[in-house]
Order: structure tokens, then sequence, then C-alpha cells
């Protein structure tokens, strides 16, 4: 099942075309990553990816929704996208726990109902115990981890990571890919990842390179027999 | 040279026989050179040669034991405390042909840097589903290693793109 498809998908800023004509689909259970040098349009993807941003030409569709006739995209992306950023993930006045139920709250679901859904997004993190903790008292590590819950509470299946092992050592870095390969492989979550680290690209089981705003051809690296 | 010396820091735990040194050998570095028995046997007997290993009798299946001496364990200090020059790696097959990719004037240089870069992202998407597989610590480090390797590797040739791109736009 396609989680998110990209098609033909142009996005220009003024004179600069940031993306020329990208199709690229993720489907449940799938990792793939987008590598690419600075300004090759990485971040414009993931925003158009996520209904963040609309594009000038072309279509993107979410669970198979059109974003062009979605009137009101903060809603559907609080349903059904998550993100992980490599920072400014956490509101530091809010517990491990508060932070996951937040968007489930915004969204109306019930204070009791959410916090049960954090809990279970927690433990699948394998961030249980830290639940009652402040951002400031956790490591980049368990932050990150803390995130990816609560990008993947509910009923939420497309998780857009943009460097989300930037400010991590490579240990803990490798721990977040695992934890991220997992939400795919055991709860069929989709996840795109933007990262410039051929190291955490190559736990996907795509790898697409972003060259001028265009998918370099013959890039799209597919882990043979990945499941 | 390593597997001599893998041989012998194996043997410091006691002593062990031929199949059983190839089985931890490759066990221990993921299986990432493997040994064939009778390189075993062949170092085994220079080791002897060197007074490296002595015989150390047979188990009670009749097997071949050997033991570190101490001349041994003094050679496998010396290994362990020195560090591995980089001259001793064999020429560069990859940055010979980039070069004379960059220097040939009618080489689409992108393209070749490309080809490399899939397949090296296809050895480094292979050994971290190696090292996802794994359940030792040496064999997980060993992994590492190699993944740290293809990583280098791959960010040589994203500097090699972006400096001979550059210096062609220059150029025109």
């Amino acid at each position: 099942m396609t989680v998110v498809r990209l098609r033909e998908v142009t996005r220009e800023h003024g004179q600069v075309r940031a993306l020329r004509g990208v199709s690229l689909e993720v489907s449940a259970g799938e990792l793939v990553a987008v590598m690419g040098p600075s300004g090759s349009g990485k971040s414009t993807l993931l925003n158009l990816a996520g209904g963040l941003d609309r594009p000038t030409s072309g279509n993107v569709e979410i669970e198979g929704r059109d974003l062009a006739g979605v009137p009101d995209l903060a809603a559907l992306r609080r349903r059904s996208v998550g993100y992980v950023f490599q920072d400014l993930n956490l509101i530091p006045s809010l517990t491990a726990a508060e932070n996951v139920m937040l968007p489930r709250e915004l969204d109306g679901v019930r204070s009791r109902q959410a916090r049960t859904e954090a809990m279970t997004a927690l433990a699948e993190a394998g961030a249980e115990e830290i639940a009652g903790r402040f951002p400031e008292e956790l490591s980049g590590g368990q932050r990150q981890r803390v995130a990816i819950a609560r990008a993947l509470a509910g009923e939420r299946r497309l998780l857009l990571a943009d460097e989300p092992t930037g400010a991590l050592d490579t240990a803990t870095g490798d721990e977040i890919l695992r934890l991220l390969r997992s939400r795919c492989d055991d709860a069929g979550a989709a996840v795109l990842l933007v990262t410039h680290e051929p190291r955490y690209a190559a736990w996907a089981d795509r790898v697409v390179y972003l060259r001028d705003g265009l998918i370099a051809e013959s890039g799209s690296v597919r882990l043979e027999s990945a499941r | 040279m390593s597997i001599r010396h893998g041989i012998l820091a194996l043997l410091r735990g006691g002593p062990r026989y031929g199949y059983q040194l190839r089985v931890e050998f490759e066990a221990s570095t993921a299986a990432t050179w493997p040994l064939n028995i009778g390189q075993v046997y062949t170092t085994l007997s220079r080791l002897e040669r060197d007074g490296l290993v002595t015989p150390a009798g047979a188990d009670e299946q009749g097997r071949a034991l050997y033991a570190i001496t101490e001349t041994g364990r003094v050679e496998l200090e010396r290994w362990f405390a020195t560090p591995v020059a980089q001259s001793d790696r064999p020429r560069d097959e990859l940055a010979i042909k980039i070069a004379m990719a960059v220097a040939g004037a009618d080489v689409d240089v992108g393209a070749v840097i490309h080809t490399q870069r899939t397949a090296t992202m296809r050895t480094l998407q292979a050994l971290t589903r190696a090292k996802r597989a794994a359940d030792g610590l040496a064999q997980r480090l060993v992994l590492d290693g190699l993944i740290f390797k293809a990583e280098a590797e791959q960010r040589w040739l994203d500097h090699c793109e972006a400096v001979s791109k550059a210096s062609k736009e220059k150029n025109t």
C-alpha cells in the first residue's frame, strides 16, 4: 500500500526551481532515504511530501488523498504525518509523555486516551522509563526516541525525518536508525529520511539521490530481497 | 600478518585445535575474511617453526592441540602495540580511475562517480544488513570498520563530484 506518492512535482521559489519534476512513492513498511548535496532540494521534497508546502505543479497524495483537494492541511498533517528533525523537536516545559500526547489532544482526542496512546508509542520506541522526564533531563538519543514516539502516536503511518541523527554520535545514530527500521518492519510505518550521511542512508530499502532538483537516473539503489 | 596474529590471539585464550581456530577466527571477524583449513595448518606449522606456538598434546577425541609460547605472547603484544601503516594497502584502483576520468577530456566524470556511488551504497546496505543480523560484539565492530571505510569512499566521491563540477563551471 502506497502511503505517500509524489507525481511530477515541481516547486519554484521565485526564479529558483527547487524541484524540477520529481516522482517518488513510499509504501507501508518501507524506509526510503533521500541524499544529495546542499541545495539539491531535499528539504523542499520533504516539506511537500508532508503537506507543509504545496507544489507549483504536479501532485502529492497521502494515503490516497490528493493534497490539492484538502482545504485543511494542518488537520491532515496532525492525523497522518509525523515529523522528526535534528533538533527543536520537543517542548521544554512538557514531559516526554505530554509531548507525545500534545498533537493527539490538539486533534480532539480525550486526555486519558491520548495518554494511553502516548505510553504505547513510548514503549514501542524504547522510551517507557523516561515518560515523566522533561526534555532537558534527556540525552540527545532519548530526545529523538521521544520525537519518534510522538511522530507515530495514534494512527499516523507516515514519518518524515530530516537529518534526525544530525547532532548524535554514530553509535546513538545507529540506535535511532534501528528504531526507525523496526517501526517500518514491525508497525508498517512508511519513513522518508533525509540524510547526508551514507552510513544512515544504508539502513533504507531504497536510496534516491537528488541532483539540482531532479532524482539522478539509475541512482535508485534498491536493496535486493529486502523483505 | 593478520592470520598469524589472529591465531596467536585466539591461542592466548588456551590451547586449541586447527578446525576450532578456523571457526573462531571467522566468527570473530564476521566471516569477512574466510579461512580455509589448509591456511590454518600452514600458518600453525610456520608459527611452530618460529617458536611462537608449540604442540600441546591431543584432546579426548585425538585432535592435535596447539598452545602459545612465551615468545608468541611477546610477539602478540608487539603486534597489538604497533599501528597499521596506511602505505601497507594495495594501489587504489578507484582513485586511479577517477584521476584518469578527470584528466581525460571526453569522459563524463559525473557518470563515473555516480556508477561508483551506486555500487558503494549497495555494499553499504549489505554490510548494514549483516550488522543488524550479527549478535557478537567483535563481529559488529568488524562490520562497523567496513561500514566506516565504505562511507569514507562515498564522502570522497561526493567531494570529487562537487569539486570537479565547480572547476568545470569556472572554466566555461
